[in-house]
């Protein structure tokens, strides 16, 4: 049983369909692609996946348990994180509070232990400080845990959303279009990134990018989506060579 | 992955970084064991509470204090609670609220309702007035609920079952209380004027079979301690209630956000005062007079500085951090774990609880209650003291409702252009500092010495930050 199955999801906005049919798997360990043209429904099947959406029909199963329609904290503390297409960190807070909040579920003490300041609430400040300034250092960003999250460059505040998407220790993380807006040089780090994440951490990844090197490059399986229709899925050759796809990208063939 | 090879373990020396920062260092605190912190950041509390006995002296008994710059002390003592507090829900968890003083009237009529008729020496009879209480609203709360329910599961059976039962309920309702309005029957002719004749009746005949009990707990306590105790159970109880008023406004309500949350906070503080208005037992418009007046400044300051702690430590905590969250993008809080709507609700509570404490204060020292005076105004007034000193500024909140209480009677000398001045200061200070007197930072933020840790270093453009900039 894989560790994350969907199986003939869709979902319908009234008479829109953004998503049909849709199939996937993945288990820990795997990096896999998720591409298509702008407006495909990739972001979408992230969002119904993180309980944004509630699937109109289908089977959404993690770890065997149905998640369809649960809401997003708790899908996340199931183990599914995400970052966002348009970055949503908490801007006015400095980057090592944004990992900080992304421990929230391993905090133990209640209400009057914080309003007392009770001995847990200060190891755990102290050891969850610690460990946030660990995931930063892994990710490069440890130099900047003082800086608020909103002065960050751009390829940092990428950076950051997968350390907080991370702090939550979770055991599938969806990327949306993490190389969005970077340069080459970026992108390489980036590639670099992913693959240490996905071995240091043992999560499965799965990941949406328009930039087809990067996707070609480091995806084991591709799903490709348009019109919410899966219209090919595959290794990155395949994909690759799919008439289908070449069609949805490039338009019909003309002679 | 260069970047991170080459990047020095040790972070820049920005700010008063203490070795613990340090990524690859094991926590500096491993050795100071966390016993000992918490009694450290708990100990000046009951010293500085001790303070308030020579303080409160001063200001009552030594003649240096006349009686209405001793109001004036109160007053600002209020106004710092109601403002904190109401920091805690607007700065920190970002919730536009325009209730705060429906909050703080149902905080001080509850708690100085039992007192006008209470036994000095029976404090146990008011923990037996707040169950009282507790029940009558129960019942009611849950009555309702059933028939919330009733009607929303009724969509069941057909979709159109729902508006119709509610239809019926809500015409059954309007009939009722118009009827029982129009020809002044006896409540027993009317289901709602019976209902609510038979809570009356249930709150009464709790305080009959509890309040022997209660008299004979409070004959173990030493006879000295129970008038200071009753006060101590009223303001907690009275907190209460505008606590659970607040759970009661705040579940239904913040889901709406900005604009539309303020409007409905607004609605519910003038319910509360209409339907304070309204109500013989609380003196309608004439107001409540004749609350003994318990609260000194001991009270009053010992209030604040509890308040200022709570607000405090859960701004600064993982509580806090989760609310901070939540107010910055509810989504991204939501995709990692942080329950939205529960703190929210915990923000929203909280405000409410120390607000009805604020309530039960300025019940007991100016011993006359209007509702006039918890109006829109009052409520404004606290929004204003917040946005003022910079939202999310505890610090910043203190000075400005230090500052604006104080401005009315400094300026009592210009007569008529008091309030244009007042008004002209509002303006101005807008003008010059949108972001408030502190932004949200904290005073002592601007003081190098005392600086957060994690206050903001320089921005990498900086040469300091440059060596770390991406390539």
């Amino acid at each position: 049983m894989p560790l994350l199955e969907i199986r003939d999801l869709s979902l319908c906005f009234g008479g829109l369909t953004a998503l049909s049919n849709f199939n996937f798997s993945l288990d820990r360990g795997q990096l896999v692609g998720l591409i298509g043209p702008n407006g495909a429904g990739k972001t979408t099947a992230f969002n119904v996946v993180t309980g944004v959406y509630a699937p109109t029909s289908g089977r959404l199963m993690l770890e065997g348990q149905c998640i369809a329609g649960a809401p997003s904290f708790r899908i996340n503390r199931m183990g599914i994180a995400r970052t966002f297409q348009n970055i949503r960190l908490f801007a006015a807070m400095t980057v090592l509070d944004n990992v900080l909040v992304g421990l929230n579920s391993s905090v133990t003490h209640g209400f009057w232990g914080t309003l007392l300041r009770s001995p847990r609430h200060q190891r755990e400040e102290i050891e969850h400080e610690a460990e946030a300034m660990r995931l930063l250092g892994t990710l490069g960003l440890a130099d900047r845990a003082d800086v608020m999250a909103k002065n960050l460059p751009y390829g940092d505040q990428r950076r950051l959303e997968i350390a907080r998407a991370l702090a939550t220790r979770p055991k599938i993380l969806l990327l949306d279009e993490p190389a969005a807006g970077m340069n080459p040089q970026e992108k390489i780090e980036l590639m670099a990134l992913i693959r240490l994440v996905r071995d240091r951490f043992g999560v499965g990844i799965w990941l949406i990018e328009h930039d087809m090197k990067l996707v070609m490059t480091i995806c084991e399986r591709i799903t490709v989506l348009d019109h919410g229709e899966t219209i090919a899925q595959g290794t990155p050759s395949e994909v690759q060579n799919d008439p289908k796809v070449i069609e949805a990208y490039l338009g019909e063939p003309v002679g | 992955m260069s970047r991170k090879k080459s990047e020095n373990p040790d972070r820049p020396p920005a700010g008063a970084a203490p070795p613990s920062a340090s990524a690859f260092e094991p926590p500096h605190a491993a050795s100071v064991s966390p016993l000992w912190q918490t009694i450290r950041s708990n100990w000046m509390i009951p010293l500085v509470l001790l303070l308030l006995w020579p303080a409160n002296w001063l200001v009552h008994d030594s003649g240096a204090i006349d009686s209405y710059q001793r109001r004036i002390i109160m007053l600002v003592g209020v106004s710092m609670m109601l403002a904190v507090s109401l920091q805690l829900i607007n700065g920190i968890s970002g919730q536009f609220s325009l209730g705060h003083a429906g909050f703080m009237a149902v905080g001080a009529y509850l708690s100085a309702y039992p007192m006008r008729t209470y036994d000095p020496q029976n404090p146990m009879g008011l923990v037996a007035y707040f169950i009282a209480l507790a029940a009558v609203v129960g019942i009611t709360a849950g009555v309702l609920f059933a028939i919330f329910f009733l009607i929303r599961r009724s969509g069941r059976l057909h979709p159109v079952m729902p508006s119709l039962l509610l239809l019926i309920v809500g015409a059954w309702f309007l009939v009722d209380v118009a009827r029982a309005a129009k020809y002044e029957m006896p409540p027993a002719h009317f289901v709602w004027s019976r209902s609510f004749a038979l809570l009356v009746d249930l709150f009464d005949g709790i305080l009959a079979v509890s309040l022997p009990v209660a008299n004979n707990i409070s004959t173990f306590m030493p006879a000295a301690a129970r008038p200071t105790l009753s006060f101590l159970i009223v303001l907690i109880g009275g907190g209460l209630c505008a606590a659970v008023a607040g759970l009661v406004v705040g579940l239904p309500t913040l889901r709406l956000r900005g604009d539309y949350l303020a409007i409905a906070t607004l609605g519910f503080a003038e319910i509360i005062r209409v339907v304070i208005t309204n109500s013989a037992p609380l003196g309608r418009a004439t107001g409540m007079s004749g609350i003994p007046r318990l609260a000194n400044f001991g009270w009053v300051y010992g209030g604040v500085i509890v308040t200022i702690l709570v607000v405090w430590r859960i701004a600064r905590s993982a509580k806090g951090r989760n609310i901070t969250a939540v107010r910055e993008d509810e989504i991204a809080a939501a995709a990692i774990g942080i329950d939205p709507t529960r703190h929210k609700v915990l923000a929203f509570v909280v405000g409410a609880f120390l607000a009805g404490v604020a309530g039960g204060m300025f019940a007991h020292f100016s011993s006359y209650l209007n509702p006039q005076e918890f109006g829109f105004l009052r409520s404004v007034e606290i929004v204003v003291m917040v946005t003022l000193g910079g939202l999310g500024s505890i610090s910043g909140a203190i000075i400005t409702a230090i500052v604006l209480t104080t401005l009315p009677e400094l300026l009592r000398g210009f007569a008529e252009w008091r309030m244009i001045v007042y008004a002209a200061l509002l303006i101005g200070m807008m003008l010059l500092r949108p972001q408030g007197l502190m932004g949200s930072r904290e005073i002592w933020d601007l003081i190098p010495r005392f600086a957060r840790r994690r206050a903001p270093v320089p921005s990498p453009t900086t040469p300091e930050g440059g060596s770390n900039a991406p390539p």
